[in-house]
């Protein structure tokens, strides 16, 4: 046979000088206006970015969960926000519609969405349940040929400018995490209430706010799934979701790892550069060691989802792991380049506040450390 | 054909790695060591000192090649002018020939050009070989490569230079491969060899971080484009006399294939660092746009463009189309002054290129002053300005 | 036939392989380039050819295809190519064609696209103004004198109707309007759009056993070793030499005015002013 290219390297690479120039000379102007990246997020949508995880006769790409890592891992090194928003319509704003919706759905929210014509928004978090899925208290509730959605929920990425919600309710309080559905619900659907953007530390053109269902109806159609089956449906994608965050983690670390491994071999300090001084040197040699075990990690993981595994445990740690590293770097970091680490105008004080988004987004590391210590028996 | 290691003699010292132009070799665990780039060029074998290297790459025969006489030089004429780098090709080409004890002479093709005549005299050209024809008033690639391979045919030059111009890159790849022609392009430097009297041809490769001396052994005349402003004038012969050849020009239609439907001057060109001799860039240390303004005032007076770095172009001082770097463009120049730069490889890595660097910043340990020829530790707002103040006082 | 109406255009486009100028890096100490670990990528004038080829996918619906000569490994810029949506990918590769100076690499190239027009039409042949690692602007004139086609350089906007073209030169301070009949050689230098991004689908696409991508030895374009490679190369490289390791700084000492005397002594004595 004739050669081929090989994929991952291909799409790392395209995704480095899409990074560079498109995301690079933007960044910090995308971050300082807070305000969603909608040429970029276009500029992708037409390079057919948000099909990548999707077959190619549903309107995907046909690629896998190691390949849409590594366009999370690239586009992480130029803007966490951008990336985060990427992959977020990759994923999760969009897999519930791509599993269940019907066709008219599918033709007329998840095809746009895919092309970046809609943005798409996931529901789970509430003010009184994060990682404790029992307690989520936004209900649906059969009514006639519909339901009638009703709830609060917070921290919602996109949300101000999702133009449909795929939301987390209680179908029967009785049955607990078994009563758990996905719903789909249109922005435009009467009593979607949005609130104003958060303003938060990090990821500051990630738009982030609170959505109210005021008594929303919506047709049978929208429960994405069978009914009962919703935890099981999240399940289905948890691994690769955390994973994808410590892609995310992974590409930011080593953002800050270049920044300070650049900076140290450039910087003079009492007649020599300052990477021949042996604290930078360890501080280097650390970081290069956490990265590789980070990358390492992921990529087992994702050949395991590849391979139709569901590595729970895997991706918790690998999470945890490549977002602790990712703290560090930015961290060290900021260090290595002294006052200029401070400084707004390089962008290591922009990774060291963004580093902040992946603590929380897949799981607080508290609660993923206690499930994972539950996973090993413990 | 193949090339060795011969394992006991390697020391690793890695000469052959250093000397390799395509990044083939390698020196692995003390050895030598051959990568798939590899060409088989042989440049390796002559930078060996220990023998370590074999290979049975046999020596081609020469053709007899001494029929082929003389140095010539194509004349580009510009709005009825000789255009400066025909000049300076004149004096090149006058030094080579009496290196090589031959005769220099010009080609000169156009509608009426032979008033050009006596200045190509002038400028040391011992024959001229004069071609006209309506066919011939503006360049057409087609219609100046016929005439000129007839001249080279019939004349058999041993060495035939032409400017590195948008006019001579587009001509002389096409002649070069109608008569199989070897061709150097955008040569800085030539020289004969005092050996067998070849051409040496130095040019700059890989974005001007190696130089390459390229020779072109089976085939004359040795072609080479040279970049303009790089070689000296010769001096002038006032009253001198060239032989004048006439050649007849026949053009047949398709010479002719391509049309001029319409000629517009750019008044507002887009900026091209890349084609630019001489470049004045700023950065951080400018502080403003009031310092990018001082700088815009140099460049002027140099009759070169403005860039900057990143950091400038981020804040708003210059355009995107002016930033020099590695997001921005790779320059090389014949002179960059880089004023208020501190010099991140970033940076560094897209000026490397010039020919001379001047750094002018005002802290003694920026990096730029490790890459600079000339170095002023000083203040860019005093400096400048002085410069503005002496070449308007010279002028 | 081409030329008809209802026959698309064919278009060949030249790319290259080159290694990433923006990935070079600096030995601190030597001061020399280092080249190893420099990832290859697709040379930045050749995206802009692909570009040129793709405005007239887009508006005759013309079939493109890519043609490179390289390693194996040069089936990524084809990939590539692919990717942005070219028809067809054909990379020349040989052991015999390494080290081909640029006439020897016309030779090889011009080769192939006669192999391509004894497959079906040709009208037009586009390459980028040269090539980053050689900036020697060589291959388009030397690709358009083995095909006995007419050449138009230097191009930043280019139309095609009927048999011919209308292209747009950009040289220093003009712009020049030309007219040239098809079949014929374009070297452009600038495009009126950015070059597309290349698409994730596609690219994924190109990397499948199906991807239209073939690879054509010496032997399938009836190349002898004579004329190809290093063999049949007119020039020779002798020696290399990195310019740094020349760069000696000389540093200019006393009042800015002092200072500013010396510098403009010295470059005028360089003849740089």
């Amino acid at each position: 046979m004739a050669p081929r290219s090989d994929p991952q390297k291909l799409l790392r690479q395209v995704m480095a000088r899409f990074v560079r120039e498109e995301v690079a000379p933007v960044a910090r102007q995308v971050d300082e206006s807070g305000r969603f990246p909608r040429e970029l997020f276009v500029k992708l949508a037409q390079m057919h970015a948000f099909g990548l995880r999707y077959p190619v006769k549903n309107g995907g790409a046909g690629g896998n969960a190691t390949l849409y890592c590594i366009m999370c891992e690239e586009l992480a090194q130029g803007l966490l926000s951008l990336a985060a928003i990427a992959a977020k319509q990759c994923l999760m704003a969009t897999n519930f519609l791509h599993r269940f919706a019907d066709q008219e759905m599918r033709q007329r929210y998840f095809l746009p969405a895919l092309r970046g014509e809609l943005v798409g928004s996931f529901c789970l978090t509430e003010p009184e349940a994060g990682g404790d899925l029992g307690r989520v208290s936004t209900t649906a509730v059969k009514d006639g040929d519909g339901w009638v959605v009703s709830g609060m929920k917070t921290w919602i990425t996109n949300a101000p400018v999702a133009d449909f919600f795929t939301v987390l309710c209680q179908t029967d309080p009785e049955q607990g995490i078994r009563g758990l559905n996905f719903f789909f619900v249109p922005r435009g659907t009467p009593g979607v209430q949005v609130s104003p953007g958060f303003q938060t530390l990090g990821t500051r053109s990630t738009e982030i706010s609170e959505v109210a269902f005021n008594d929303c109806r919506i047709p049978a159609r929208f429960l994405l799934g069978q009914e009962g089956k919703g935890l099981g449906a999240l399940l289905a994608i948890l691994a690769e979701i955390r994973a994808m965050t410590a892609a995310l983690a992974l590409g930011l670390a080593k953002a800050a790892y270049q920044a300070g491994f650049q900076y140290a071999k450039e910087r003079s300090a009492f007649g020599k550069t300052i990477n021949q001084y042996q604290l930078i040197q360890s501080k280097i040699a650390r970081l290069a060691t956490d990265i590789w075990a980070a990358e390492l990690m992921l990529y087992d993981t994702t050949a395991k989802i590849d391979a139709g595994q569901r590595p729970s445990k895997e991706s918790m740690m690998v999470k945890y792991f490549a977002t602790e590293v990712a703290c560090r770097a930015c961290d060290e970091a900021t260090r290595i380049l002294g006052a200029y680490g401070y400084s707004m105008e390089y962008p290591v004080q922009r990774y060291f506040r963004d580093a902040r988004f992946l603590l929380y987004g897949g799981g607080t590391h508290e609660v993923l450390q206690t499930n994972i210590a539950r996973e090993l028996g413990f | 054909m193949a090339i060795w290691v011969i394992a006991d003699k390697c020391t690793g010292c890695g000469l052959c790695v250093k000397a390799c132009p395509y990044g083939a070799m390698q020196v692995q665990d003390k050895l030598a060591a051959l990568g798939p780039r590899c060409t088989q060029c042989g440049a390796c074998l002559e930078a060996c000192k220990f023998e370590a290297l074999g290979s049975d790459l046999a020596d081609e025969p020469r053709p007899d090649l001494s029929g082929y006489r003389g140095v010539w030089v194509f004349c580009e004429v510009q709005d009825g002018a000789l255009a400066r780098v025909s000049l300076e090709l004149l004096g090149q080409g006058a030094r080579l020939a009496a290196e090589l004890g031959q005769t220099l002479a010009t080609v000169l093709l156009g509608e009426d050009v032979e008033g050009l005549v006596p200045e190509l005299a002038a400028q040391g050209a011992d024959r001229v070989y004069l071609a006209q024809d309506a066919g011939l008033a503006a360049y057409s690639t087609l219609a100046y490569t016929r005439v000129l391979s007839e001249l080279i045919a019939t004349h058999r030059p041993n060495i035939l230079l032409l400017g590195a111009t948008p006019l001579g890159r587009d001509l002389a790849p096409r002649l070069s491969r109608r008569l199989d022609l070897g061709l150097t392009a955008d040569c800085t430097e030539l020289a004969i060899d005092p050996v067998d009297g070849g051409l040496w041809q130095t040019r700059p490769a890989f974005g001007g971080n190696v130089m390459a001396t390229i020779v072109t052994p089976t085939a004359r005349p040795q072609m080479a484009t040279v970049r303009p402003g790089v070689m000296a004038l010769g001096p002038r012969r006032d009253g001198a006399q060239a032989e004048v050849v006439r050649h007849p020009v026949r053009l047949e239609p398709g010479d002719l294939l391509v049309r001029l439907l319409a000629s517009q001057a750019q008044g507002q060109r887009p900026v091209d660092l890349g084609a630019a001799r001489v470049i004045v860039a700023g950065g951080r240390g400018c502080g403003g746009p009031q310092g990018m303004e001082l700088l815009a005032q140099l460049a002027q007076a140099l009759g070169g463009e403005l860039g900057g770095t990143r950091v400038a172009v981020e804040e708003g001082w210059l355009g995107q189309a002016r930033q020099i770097g590695q997001t921005g463009v790779t320059v090389r120049p014949d002179l960059y002054i880089a004023c208020g730069i501190s010099g991140a490889i970033q940076h560094r890595a897209g000026c490397l290129g010039a020919r001379y660097i001047v750094a002018i910043n005002r802290d003694r340990r920026a990096p730029i002053f490790s890459v600079a020829d000339y170095a002023l530790a000083g203040d860019m707002f005093k400096i400048v300005p002085a410069m503005l103040a002496a070449l308007k006082g010279a002028a | 036939m081409p030329g008809q109406p209802d026959s698309p255009l064919c278009v060949a486009v030249l790319v290259k392989q080159v290694p990433d100028s923006a990935e070079i890096k600096m030995d601190p100490r030597t001061g020399t380039l280092i080249r190893e670990g420099v990832p290859a990528v697709m040379n930045p004038d050749d995206r802009l050819g692909l570009e040129t080829a793709l405005a007239l996918k887009d508006s005759l619906g013309a079939l493109v295809t890519a043609l490179s000569m390289g390693p194996i490994q040069a089936v990524d810029v084809l990939s590539e190519a692919l990717a942005m949506g070219a028809d067809r990918g054909v990379l020349l590769s040989d052991r015999n064609f390494a080290g081909a100076d640029t006439w020897a690499t016309s030779f090889t190239l011009g080769r192939a696209l006669e192999r391509l027009m004894s497959q079906g039409p040709l009208d037009l042949v586009i390459c980028g103004r040269q090539a980053s690692d050689g900036d020697t602007a060589q291959i388009g004139p030397q690709v358009a004198e083995h095909l006995g086609w007419p050449q138009v350089t230097y191009v930043e906007r280019l139309e095609v109707e009927g048999r011919e073209l209308r292209a747009w030169r950009r040289l220093p301070g003009l712009v020049q309007k030309v007219l040239c009949p098809l079949p014929a050689v374009v070297t452009v230098l600038a495009t009126p759009q950015a070059p597309r991004w290349p698409l994730v689908d596609r690219l994924l696409w190109a990397c499948r056993e199906a991807a239209p991508l073939e690879v054509w030895d010496a032997a399938d374009i009836e190349a002898p070793a004579a004329r190809t490679g290093l063999k049949g190369s007119l020039t020779r490289v002798v020696k290399t030499f990195s310019p740094k390791g020349q760069r000696v700084t000389q540093w200019l000492e006393g009042t800015a005015a002092e200072q500013s005397q010396a510098l403009l002594a010295e470059l005028r004595g360089h003849k740089l002013i």
